[in-house]
């Protein structure tokens, strides 16, 4: 089933309803009925079953993906996390997402624009203990921080229409987080509640590439059946993002 | 509120600026991947840029309640240590002497010695530095993971490796710039007090390096250490910048020597070597009373009076200046700590 998420016209919407340019309409009827619980229709994401191998998919420039419909997400900025901070520009306003099934996975695409690649290259730790080893790596940079992307999902199907925090789950509905750093490389997380993020130890495959000004992500996740709320985030390290300081989507519902 | 409190005094008088303390502490503490910009205890030429360099103007600390902002410190404030061009030394005396490579443009006490004019007269002193395990602090308010925590047990501020991030809000929020990021593993690190020396009942690194014997260490709620008789009971110790609203441990008994040649029956106000309105900047305006009373003792004594708190500062041995009390000190697990 192909089905077409438009939550971005929707917040178009909603702002334009905040600033009285829209009357008393369908349209607003609309709104105000995709704003209950029960009724997520408008957001949602559809997912296409792919032919093609995972090890395709993974590349994130492969043609096939092409062949499945892409959902354009509007992307939310977090507030500043100290009354003091100043407000961060909406430099990246949308992230394409595409999401495929392909041998029992589930792969996802991302692409958004980014004026600035923030990655780098990072010596690893080394095993041998630092004690009487001549050569240690070197810290290149204090100050920077990498582009970044995640997946966030309930690690239980959530249960009578209610849907985890967004701020990372609560205890009630422990989230599971994948995320890619551009420096970093792929790390599982898990989490219940803000600040409780915790790597699992687990890595995950996925590919990235950065050219013209784009960001193309493929990520592939565990076999989350339809039904479940994904929810996407971005960091841009030129904007010092880290942490809770990013991009977000709202949850919208696999199906 | 910790139930005991460790603290650190250093009668800046005595400092001679050998940097001692700052290898003790590299050798023990940083010299491990990614950690190369780091000296958890540093020694800085005041009046001076710092380090990492302008730390004192960036930011960070609090006002009305509030975190303050901060740059991100580069690597070039900290001044990453330089290689020198070896393969020139086989050329020395014909081509190029051995240069440093590449060259340097900062450096952690690049500055040294510089000091700055007073009338006609150069001054300046050393500022030792290590992170002043803050009874308000503000790297622990700033951490969204909860990373940092104060031990209850003596107060000492740690950041967990495990739960830490490297998110460096507790960077950017610390006035004194005391947390380290290392890139190598993504998480910050500070200077820890050595508690695990003082578990073992030994003194911090640092201060059994220090020639100068210029430090003192105890715990600031035990009535027999050397530390609390100087804040406390003779009141000649403060903290740096008492204004960021952190509550440092670590306390400085102001330098207000040595006299000036042409000073000679002058008090030390009316013609002090070093601007009483700089001492003002470091430690606030009670800076002036404590010199006054240090001034007045230093006389006393040089008139033929004995000075208990002379003889604490000249502090000739270490069960004079170090009073660890690793008995009173009842070492919490990292569970019972930390929640």
């Amino acid at each position: 089933m192909r089905k077409t998420c438009t939550p971005l016209f929707t917040t178009f919407l909603a702002a334009l309803f905040a600033m009285g340019f829209v009357a008393s309409t369908s349209a607003q009827q609309k709104l105000a009925k995709a704003a209950t619980p029960d009724d997520r229709s408008g957001l949602s994401l559809s997912s296409a079953d792919a032919t093609t191998p995972v090890q395709t998919l993974l590349n994130p420039l492969a043609g096939e993906w092409t062949k499945i419909p892409s959902h354009r997400i509007a992307l939310n900025r977090t507030p500043p996390l100290y009354d003091t901070e100043a407000p961060a520009a909406l430099e990246i306003p949308y992230v394409d997402v595409r999401l495929a099934r392909a041998e029992g996975k589930l792969m996802v695409q991302m692409i958004w624009r980014d004026a600035t690649q923030d990655t780098a290259q990072i010596a690893k730790l080394p095993s041998a203990p630092y004690e009487g080893r001549p050569h240690k790596e070197l810290t290149e940079a204090t100050d920077r921080f990498f582009d970044s992307a995640a997946v966030m999902y309930p690690q239980r199907p959530p249960t009578e229409g209610v849907w985890p925090s967004l701020q990372m789950g609560d205890t009630s509905q422990p989230v599971t987080i994948y995320f890619w750093n551009s420096a970093r490389g792929a790390a599982r997380m898990e989490a219940e509640g803000r600040g409780t993020t915790k790597r699992t130890g687990e890595s995950f495959p996925c590919q990235a590439t950065y050219h013209d000004g784009t960001w193309n992500l493929a990520m592939v996740l565990d076999n989350i059946p339809s039904g479940m709320p994904l929810a996407f985030a971005i960091w841009n390290g030129s904007q010092q993002d880290r942490d809770g300081r990013k991009y977000f989507t709202t949850w919208l519902k696999l199906e | 509120m910790s139930r005991h409190q460790y603290a650190m005094v250093m009668d800046l008088n005595k400092c001679l600026g050998c940097q001692t303390c700052t290898i003790a502490c590299k050798k023990l503490w940083t010299d491990r991947d990614g950690t190369q910009h780091m000296y958890w205890n540093n020694v800085e030429t005041r009046p001076g840029i710092g380090y990492p360099r302008q730390w004192d103007h960036i930011g960070g600390g609090w006002k009305d309640g509030q975190l303050q902002p901060s740059k991100q410190p580069t690597l070039d404030d900290y001044g990453a240590p330089w290689e020198f061009d070896y393969e020139q030394r086989l050329y020395e005396g014909k081509k190029k002497p051995v240069m440093a490579s590449p060259d340097p443009i900062s450096g952690p006490n690049w500055d040294e010695d510089v000091g700055a004019l007073n009338g006609d007269d150069n001054f300046y002193f050393y500022l030792p530095r290590i992170c002043n395990h803050c009874t308000n602090p503000a790297c622990l308010a700033a951490c969204p993971r909860q990373a940092i925590y104060k031990r209850e047990e003596d107060g000492i501020v740690v950041l967990d490796q495990e739960r830490c991030e490297g998110y460096r809000y507790c960077i950017a929020a610390c006035p004194y710039k005391k947390i380290y990021f290392n890139e190598i593993t993504g998480k910050s690190e500070k200077c820890i007090f050595c508690y695990p020396r003082l578990e073992k009942g030994e003194v911090n690194a640092c201060a059994a390096q220090c020639p100068g014997r210029l430090r003192f260490v105890g715990l600031l709620d035990d009535p027999n250490s050397a530390v609390h008789k100087l804040v406390h009971v003779y009141k000649v110790a403060l903290p740096l910048f008492p204004e960021k609203g952190t509550l440092p441990n670590v306390f400085y008994v102001p330098p207000f020597n040595p006299p000036k040649r042409t000073n000679y029956g002058k008090s030390i106000l009316e013609d002090p070597r070093l601007p009483l309105e700089y001492l003002i900047y470091l430690f606030g305006p009670e800076v002036k009373s404590i010199i006054v009373r240090l001034e007045a003792e230093l006389k006393s004594a040089q008139n033929g009076t004995s000075s208990e708190l002379l003889q604490l500062l000249i502090g000739r041995d270490a069960e004079t200046r170090y009073q660890i009390r690793p008995q009173l000190v009842q070492i919490q697990s990292k569970i019972g700590g930390h929640s």
